[in-house]
């Protein structure tokens, strides 16, 4: 590696040193056993009068013990260094002085000091043990969570960078990021309150490495070759991605420091969610697949019938033709129906054409001026032959000038006008009301049909759809609708359908538009 | 046949009943028209028609069960106007006892032939005393179980003539593989048409001048067998 790399020894032992700075706590625990001695000495040499040395000595041990058990180790050593003085003036012959007669009572005074070094040095053990265990369940905790979160996540991009988001905040880094290699350049989710820029160098000479294969590195007691690097000042760790062996790329973090072993999880839950993340994707991608596929059978289904009975029908009347003996009345009414039955043939391939078009986001707009009242005079042109047994009433109002691309909202409207033509009832009346607003043209269809059944309202506009109830009635192909969407969401607009108040299904068509002041 | 045979025509596209009326009044027919499942039962048990033409897509009923309803009491010969996606529909009505069927879209010529095929088997069912089916160079003597072709006798196991009796019988008629295999092999046989294939296979080695391309033993693929009286036109 290059030479701004490091190990991370130093980074831990640096912070291990924050926690061993001397504390409000510590002076007052101290202050606890001083005090505690000198009690104890005050209560012996007032009240009890005590000759027996040993008793006074096992009570300043006592004290000792307890003090080294709960306290720094310092604190522990002072404490006994003030039972030993004590020990010594008031009680040690010759007693008021700091001299010291029998050699045996140096035993009493090491006694107090060995005992305060060594309870010290295992409750301190003991509380470095403790704290470990702490930070390691806030940690395991931690990584807990990142872990559920991590199953709920979705596909995509958004949810690795949600993901890098999150790791800051929960780990409490200043800078977060995940590196994927993408051909030669990096992509990067970072996160957290620090703006540092990885030079994408090093991460390659990272990756290289490795890809290199697993070594153990003793001093961290791990396996995933973790690397460092300083950038602006700022020490950072980058940690291999892995899933399985396999690197896929890499992890980097500072400001806080983490254990080794916990970047190693927190790594693996990492590599775990971009795995998750890219098989959802896949996933996605084949239910768009399925779904086209899905379409192709429903078409295949709905052609079936809609090809089969016109084709039929052409047949025999070109076949009644040929016979010399038709009347001419026949023969005209013969000609007729074959004429009809190509129309709706014609009808039902522009149909398919125009839903393939919207399908592959290939429907063009040409943005015009037009009049409200020509858009819907050429929709009611397209399906003239359809409309012939309906009354038609025309509002429009006003009907001013608007900017829209005319020939899908007349196609948009002809296929609602089709659809109301065929399940109104022969001989009633279909409204047609158009009128330029604020949000831009808005044309409603209302019919005095059966209306729409609940059931059906949410399905309106599903390709193939056909009323439930209606559906043995009419001869509609199920596209109608779902072109008229296809057709105004190319131009942002929108459909919907409602039962009108007074009875019959209304639909209604907004197109996004500009409009002229009618003063203009 | 004595008179003009009378036919009731149902299917609700309207497409369908302006092309066929004049086809079927033009070769000699009297037509009458139902829109609906109820319309059809209706005509057909206030004037009982000679052939029921019937589209199994209507918006009242089923088709399916227009024909078994037609077939409780009437043995009036059904032909079906199907779609090819709607084959086990097909089935289903073959098995309620529709005669025959044809697939949309269908070409005048076809409809016209299965019509013409069902009236004559109708004609030919009432003028005789049913003990023999003569067709062809074949005789079938059903009370002697003796089957004679060009003059020689054929020798046929008890299984063999079964079955040609019973398709001999329904002459001009599908009859599906499942009603086939009920007849002749019981109810639990219905699931098992290779013992079927097998026995049509060793009926025809016997009885066709050509068991390649056969003559009386016709197959109509994933449906079922037809004996016909007369050679198919192809």
């Amino acid at each position: 590696m290059g030479g701004t790399c490091r190990s991370d020894a130093e980074v831990a032992v640096s912070s291990s040193k924050l926690n061993r700075m001397p504390k409000w706590d510590d002076l007052a625990r101290l202050a606890a056993g001083v005090g505690g001695v000198s009690a104890a000495t005050l209560v012996y040499t007032r009240w009890l009068a005590a000759s027996n040395a040993t008793t006074v000595a096992l009570t300043f041990l006592l004290i000792v013990l307890v003090v080294a058990a709960t306290s720094r180790f310092w604190v522990a050593a002072v404490t006994s260094v003030a039972a030993m003085l004590q020990f010594n003036y008031f009680f040690l012959p010759p007693v008021g002085t700091w001299t010291i007669a029998d050699p045996q009572n140096w035993v009493a005074l090491f006694a107090f000091l060995a005992v305060s070094l060594v309870a010290s040095n295992l409750a301190d053990r003991a509380r470095e043990q403790a704290r470990e265990a702490r930070a390691r369940r806030d940690e395991v905790a931690r990584l807990f969570d990142l872990s559920r979160e991590v199953l709920l996540t979705t596909e995509g991009r958004d949810a690795i960078a949600s993901l890098a988001r999150s790791i800051a905040r929960r780990f409490d880094l200043a800078y977060f990021a995940i590196t994927l290699p993408r051909g030669m350049e990096w992509e990067r989710f970072e996160a957290g309150p620090l703006a540092i820029t990885l030079d994408t160098n090093q991460l390659s000479l990272a990756f290289a490495g490795a890809q290199g294969g697993l070594e153990f590195d003793a001093r961290e007691r791990t396996y995933s070759g973790h690397r460092t690097m300083t950038v602006a000042g700022q020490v950072v760790r980058l940690v291999p991605l892995r899933v399985g062996t396999k690197p896929i790329g890499l992890m980097a973090a500072t400001g806080r420091p983490v254990e080794p072993g916990t970047l190693d999880a927190l790594a693996a839950v990492v590599a775990i969610a971009i795995e998750r993340a890219s098989l959802l994707e896949d996933r996605k991608a084949a239910e768009v697949a399925r779904r086209g596929e899905e379409l192709k059978t429903a078409l295949l289904a709905s052609l079936g019938h809609d090809l089969r009975t016109p084709l039929t029908a052409i047949r025999v009347a070109a076949s009644n033709l040929q016979n010399a003996g038709l009347a001419p009345e026949l023969q005209r009414e013969q000609s007729e129906l074959i004429l009809e039955e190509a129309e709706r043939l014609g009808r039902l391939f522009e149909n398919i054409l125009e839903m393939a078009r919207i399908d592959a986001g290939t429907v063009a707009t040409d943005l015009r001026w037009t009049h409200p009242s020509e858009v819907v005079t050429a929709a009611r042109g397209q399906v003239e032959r359809l409309l012939r047994d309906h009354l038609i009433e025309v509002a429009v109002e006003p009907d001013t000038p608007v900017r829209i691309d005319p020939r899908l909202t007349a196609s948009a409207i002809a296929h609602v006008l089709e659809n109301a033509a065929q399940y109104a009832p022969a001989r009633s009346t279909i409204s047609v009301t158009a009128s330029v607003t604020g949000e831009g043209l808005v044309v409603s269809v209302r019919d005095r049909g059966p209306g729409v059944a609940p059931a059906d309202l949410p399905r309106l506009f599903e390709r193939f759809y056909r009323g439930s109830t209606a559906q043995a009635h009419t001869s509609g192909t199920g596209m109608g609708l779902s072109i008229a969407r296809g057709l105004l969401a190319a131009q942002h607009g929108r459909i919907w359908g409602e039962n009108a108040a007074g009875g019959g299904a209304q639909f209604t068509l907004v197109v996004p538009a500009e409009a002229k002041e009618l003063a203009s | 046949m004595s008179g003009t045979a009378r036919i009731l025509l149902v299917d609700d596209e309207a497409a369908i009943q302006r092309s066929l009326v004049p086809l079927l009044q033009t070769h000699g027919y009297d037509v009458e028209v139902a829109g609906t499942g109820q319309a059809a039962l209706k005509a057909a048990a206030d004037r009982p028609p000679d052939l029921i033409v019937l589209d199994l897509g209507l918006p009242d009923l089923d088709g399916t069960e227009v024909c078994r309803r037609l077939r409780e009491d009437s043995k009036v010969p059904i032909i079906i106007l199907s779609a090819r996606d709607r084959e086990t529909d097909k089935v289903r009505a073959l098995d309620l006892g529709a005669d025959d069927f044809v697939t949309k879209p269908f070409g005048p010529e076809e409809l016209l032939a299965r019509m013409r095929v069902a009236l004559r088997r109708v004609a030919a069912d009432s003028g005789e005393a049913s003990g023999l089916l003569q067709a062809g160079d074949l005789t079938i003597d059903y009370d002697r179980r003796r089957v004679v072709r060009g003059g020689s006798e054929i020798r046929l196991t008890p299984k063999e003539f079964e079955l040609l009796s019973l398709l001999a019988k329904n002459h001009d008629r599908v009859l599906t593989h499942r009603a086939i295999l009920k007849a002749v092999w019981g109810p639990n046989a219905v699931n098992q048409p290779e013992h079927l294939w097998a026995l049509v296979a060793q009926l025809r080695k016997k009885i066709e001048p050509d068991p390649t391309a056969p003559r009386y033993l016709l197959s109509e693929p994933w449906v079922g067998y037809r004996f016909a009286t007369s050679p198919p036109t192809s």
